[in-house]
C-alpha cells in the first residue's frame, strides 16, 4: 500500500535553529533546540530535555528576561520564514533546495561541464595548436601568441570565401567567423588539412624501390599536419613591424588567407591527395613473409 | 662516347685484341657491333667492352698544353704556396623575394592605433560623453563613448595607446570611475577659480593611469580648453632626440628642437578652433616669421617649420596662450611617464657631464608648473601620471609621492621617511612634488567592473553570461579589480 501524502507529516520534518551557531549558549544539555511545530502558537511550553535536578551544581540559567524577549521574536520569524516554505510546499517547490539553501554561489553543474575543469580550460584545438606554436617549452608565451592570433581574427573583417576552395561542409557562413574565432581557426585548419599521408615502404616495389602507399590519418593528425604547413609558410614570410605581435600576426593573416582560398598551403593539400589517389592501386600490397 | 670510341679502338686495331689472346667469344662480340656499326644501329652495350683499358688511357692523357683543361688540371706551383678560397655564399631561391619594409614602416606598424572593429557589435544605448558628463557623480559606473571630434584630437594628442584595448569595439568609450568624477570635479573647480590644479596620478601597473589622464584630456577639449600634452616623457630624457644649449640661461638650459617641433604640431591639430580664433597679443622678435599682433594664433604655430627656430616659436605661442586678461581659456598641460623625467637624463654637457632631466628647458617647462612656482594665469590644470612598467629606479618620487599620500589621508606620524642609509635622494625632485595633489588608483569596485563587464559583453566581445559570480571571477582573476588584469583575463585570453 502506498503511503498516504500528508501535508502535517512534512511539516513535522521541518526544524527550527536559530541562525547564527556561535550565538547560542555555552553547550549544555538543555540548550538543545527543542523542536517545535510550525502551527504550534504556544512557545512558553518548552520543557527543558533535561530536569533541573540532573543539571550540574552552581549552574545558573544563562536567560534573563530580555534573552527570552529576543528568543521569542526570533521564534516568530522563524514561524514566519517557516510559513513561508510551507507556501513553498503547496505551490510545488522545493524549499530545501540544495542548490539555492546555504550556498552563496549555488551548487556547480554536474557532471562538471569541461571548462571547469584545469586541464580542459581551453578547445581542444586552440591546445593542440598552441603547443605546435611552442617553442623551447615556453608554454605561456605561446598561450599569449595564441590569444594575439584570436584577437587579430576577431577584429579583422568578414573573410570573402573562394568557392573553388570550400570549407567545411557544415561551416557557418563568413560573417559569422571573426566573433568566433575558435571556429574561425578550427575551420580553416580542418579545411586545408589532408584526408591521408602517403607512406613510402622501403623496398617494397621491388630493386629496392620504395613503394608509396597511401594511409588514412586520425583528425588530431590532419590538423596537426596541416599547421605544420601553415607554420612553414609563416616561417618564410617577412614581419611587416616589429615587436612581439609579429609572429601571431603572420600566422593569423596565413589562416585568413587560407580561409579565402589565397594560401599556398591548399596546393600542397591537392598535390598530397592527387599523390595519394595515383598510389591507391598499391592499397592491397602484402608485405611478403619474412625469411629467416 | 667513351664507350663508342673504345668500341671503335677495338675494331680498328684488331692487333690490340689479338696481344691480348682474344678468345673467341670476344672475336664473336666484335664482328657483332662493326655488324651494327654498319648498320647505324647505336651501340647500347657497353658493357661488353670490360676487357677494355682505353678510357682508362683516355683518363690519363694529358691534354695539350696551353688550353683551358691544361690550366685547370696542372697542379699548383709551388712558388704560389696553398691558396685559401672563400666560397661564393649560395643565393636563397627557396621561396619568392620579398620586398623588406621600408625604413620606418616597422616602427609606424608597431605604433598604429586602431579605435574600430567593425565586427563589435554597437551597443544599444551607448551615449556621447557631454562636457559635464564627467562631473556627475550619477554617471560612476557607466560605460559612455567619446564624440568623433574629441576622437581625432586625442588622435593629435597622443592620448591613445597601443597597449589599450580601443581596436576590439565599435566605438571608443570609457568607463567613469569614482576617480573620474574626482579628478574632473578638482580640475573644473580650479579652472572656476582661475587657480591651477597641481596633481600626479599614481598606482600599480595597467590601474588605469593612463586611461585617466586620457579622461581628463578629454574633458578638457569638450569644454575649449588648450592642451599640451607630452604623450610620453621617455622620449625626452633617453637621448633619442636632437638637443642644444640655449644661450644666456645659468644654470645652462638645453633645447630639443626636433621635439618641440612634433609638439607645436600636435598642439595645432588638436587645438585647431582655438588657435584660429584667438589671437596674438604680444610682438615677438627674432621669429623665423614676422608675426603682427592681432593675428591668429594659428598663423604664429605655423610658421614653425623646421627644427630650427621652433624652440623660440614655442616660447612665443606660450607666452601668447597664457597671456592674461585677453579672454584665454584655461589650458591643461599633461604628461605621461612622470619617472623619465624624475631623474638624471641621459644627455651629456660638452665636458661629458650627465645633464639633470630639468636642465632640459621643455621639461623644466612642465616641472615648474607642477611645483608651483610658475602658474597659469587663466586657470586649468597640471596633471602627470607616473608609469610602472618601463620605469627607471626613483627613490626621490616614489617617497614624495607617498608623503603626499599619508598627508592628504591626514596621518601626521603615518607619513614615511627618508631611509637613512639609502643613496640615491634627489633634492630637485622632491623640491618638485612638494605641494602637489596625489591621485591613488586602485582596483574596480565590483559595480564598476560589472558595468564594464556589461559593455564587453554587449559589444560581443566578451561571450559569458555576466552576473554576480563571473563578474566576481574576473574580479579576482583581476587582483581585485585591476582593470587591466581584468582585461588580460577576459579579452586577451585564448577562452572566449
Amino acid at each position: 500500500m502506498p503511503p498516504r501524502l500528508k501535508v502535517w507529516a512534512a511539516c513535522r520534518a521541518l526544524s527550527i535553529r536559530p541562525r547564527p551557531l556561535s550565538a547560542r549558549p555555552p553547550l549544555r544539555c538543555a540548550a538543545v533546540p527543542v523542536r517545535t511545530f510550525a502551527d504550534s502558537t504556544n512557545t512558553t511550553n518548552t520543557t527543558p530535555a533535561v530536569p533541573a535536578s540532573k543539571l550540574p551544581e552552581g549552574y545558573e540559567d544563562p536567560e534573563p528576561e530580555s534573552q527570552a524577549k529576543k528568543n521569542e521574536s526570533e521564534h516568530d520569524d522563524n514561524v514566519l520564514q517557516a510559513l513561508d516554505k510551507l507556501k513553498m510546499i503547496s505551490y510545488g517547490l522545493n524549499p530545501f533546495d540544495p542548490a539555492v539553501e546555504g550556498h552563496k554561489y549555488g551548487l556547480p553543474q554536474l557532471p562538471l561541464p569541461s571548462p571547469m575543469h584545469m586541464k580542459h580550460r581551453y578547445d581542444d584545438v586552440v591546445v593542440q595548436l598552441t603547443k605546435l606554436i611552442m617553442r623551447d617549452g615556453k608554454l605561456s608565451k605561446a598561450q599569449r601568441d595564441m590569444a594575439m592570433i584570436l584577437n587579430y581574427l576577431r577584429t579583422s573583417p568578414p573573410p570573402k570565401i573562394n568557392p573553388s576552395k570550400p570549407l567545411m561542409p557544415g561551416s557557418p557562413p563568413a560573417a559569422h567567423l571573426p566573433l568566433d574565432p575558435i571556429t574561425y581557426i578550427t575551420i580553416a585548419i580542418d579545411s586545408v588539412a589532408p584526408l591521408v599521408r602517403v607512406r613510402a615502404l622501403a623496398g617494397a616495389a621491388g630493386g629496392g624501390k620504395a613503394l608509396d602507399i597511401p594511409v588514412p590519418l586520425a583528425a588530431r593528425q590532419r590538423r596537426r599536419m596541416a599547421f605544420q604547413w601553415i607554420l612553414d609558410v609563416v616561417e618564410k614570410k617577412p614581419s611587416k613591424g616589429s615587436g612581439r605581435g609579429m609572429f601571431p600576426t603572420r600566422v593569423a593573416e596565413e589562416i585568413v588567407a587560407v580561409v579565402e582560398g589565397r594560401s599556398g598551403v591548399w596546393d600542397k593539400r591537392f598535390l598530397l591527395h592527387k599523390q595519394a589517389t595515383s598510389a591507391r592501386a598499391n592499397l592491397n600490397y602484402k608485405a611478403p613473409p619474412r625469411r629467416h | 662516347m667513351s664507350a663508342s670510341n673504345c668500341l671503335r679502338c677495338c675494331l680498328l686495331r684488331p692487333s690490340v685484341v689479338g696481344r691480348a689472346g682474344a678468345t673467341a667469344a670476344t672475336a664473336k662480340a666484335s664482328a657483332a657491333a662493326t655488324a651494327r656499326l654498319r648498320q647505324g644501329m647505336p651501340l647500347a652495350a657497353a658493357a661488353a667492352a670490360s676487357f677494355s683499358t682505353t678510357a682508362n688511357r683516355g683518363a690519363n692523357q694529358k691534354p695539350k698544353p696551353g688550353t683551358k683543361a691544361a690550366e685547370r688540371n696542372a697542379p699548383p706551383s709551388i712558388r704560389q704556396g696553398k691558396l685559401f678560397t672563400i666560397k661564393k655564399k649560395k643565393k636563397n631561391d627557396s621561396g619568392a623575394r620579398v620586398k623588406s619594409p621600408l625604413p620606418g614602416e616597422r616602427k609606424a606598424f608597431r605604433k598604429r592605433i586602431l579605435l574600430s572593429n567593425t565586427n563589435a557589435l554597437p551597443v544599444p544605448g551607448l551615449t556621447d560623453l557631454g562636457a559635464e558628463s564627467m562631473l556627475d557623480p550619477s554617471n560612476v559606473c557607466k560605460v559612455l563613448s567619446l564624440p568623433d571630434d574629441v576622437v581625432d584630437q586625442l588622435r593629435a594628442d597622443e592620448a591613445f595607446k597601443t597597449t589599450q584595448c580601443w581596436s576590439m569595439f565599435r566605438k571608443p568609450s570609457i568607463l567613469i570611475r569614482t576617480e573620474t568624477v574626482d579628478l574632473i570635479t578638482r580640475m573644473h573647480a580650479a579652472a572656476k577659480t582661475n587657480k591651477t590644479l597641481r596633481l600626479v596620478l599614481t598606482g600599480d601597473r595597467v590601474t588605469g593611469k593612463s586611461l585617466m589622464l586620457l579622461q581628463a584630456i578629454t574633458q578638457a577639449h569638450l569644454n575649449d580648453w588648450l592642451v599640451v600634452n607630452i604623450p610620453d616623457a621617455q622620449e625626452l630624457t633617453t637621448a633619442c632626440t636632437e638637443y642644444a644649449p640655449i644661450l644666456d640661461t645659468e644654470p645652462i638650459q638645453y633645447m630639443q628642437q626636433n621635439y618641440v617641433l612634433k609638439l607645436i604640431q600636435a598642439i595645432k591639430k588638436s587645438n585647431e578652433k582655438l588657435l584660429l580664433k584667438l589671437t596674438t597679443v604680444f610682438s615677438h622678435a627674432g621669429l623665423p616669421q614676422n608675426i603682427p599682433i592681432k593675428s591668429p594664433l594659428m598663423q604664429l604655430a605655423n610658421s614653425a617649420k623646421e627644427a630650427e627656430g621652433a624652440w623660440a616659436v614655442f616660447q612665443a605661442m606660450w607666452q601668447e596662450m597664457t597671456a592674461q586678461g585677453h579672454g584665454r581659456p584655461p589650458m591643461l598641460l599633461s604628461l605621461d611617464g612622470l619617472t623619465h623625467i624624475m631623474r638624471i637624463s641621459d644627455y651629456r654637457t660638452p665636458a661629458f657631464n650627465p645633464i639633470h632631466s630639468h636642465d632640459l628647458a621643455l621639461v623644466r617647462l612642465f616641472t615648474d608648473h607642477l611645483s608651483g612656482a610658475t602658474s597659469l594665469p587663466n586657470g586649468g590644470a597640471v596633471i602627470a601620471a607616473t608609469n610602472r612598467n618601463n620605469a627607471p629606479r626613483n627613490p626621490s618620487m616614489e617617497l614624495a609621492l607617498a608623503q603626499r599620500e599619508a598627508e592628504q589621508l591626514g596621518g601626521g606620524k603615518d607619513v614615511p621617511q627618508p631611509q637613512p642609509y639609502l643613496k640615491g635622494y634627489d633634492e630637485r625632485v622632491e623640491a618638485v612634488l612638494r605641494n602637489v595633489q596625489v591621485i591613488k588608483l586602485q582596483g574596480l569596485s565590483k559595480l564598476e567592473a560589472r558595468a564594464l563587464m556589461e559593455y564587453w559583453a554587449a559589444s560581443g566581445v566578451l561571450r559569458i553570461t555576466v552576473d554576480e559570480k563571473s563578474v566576481t571571477e574576473k574580479w579576482a582573476l583581476g587582483g581585485s579589480g585591476v582593470v587591466g588584469e581584468m582585461e588580460r583575463a577576459s579579452l586577451l585570453t585564448m577562452r572566449f
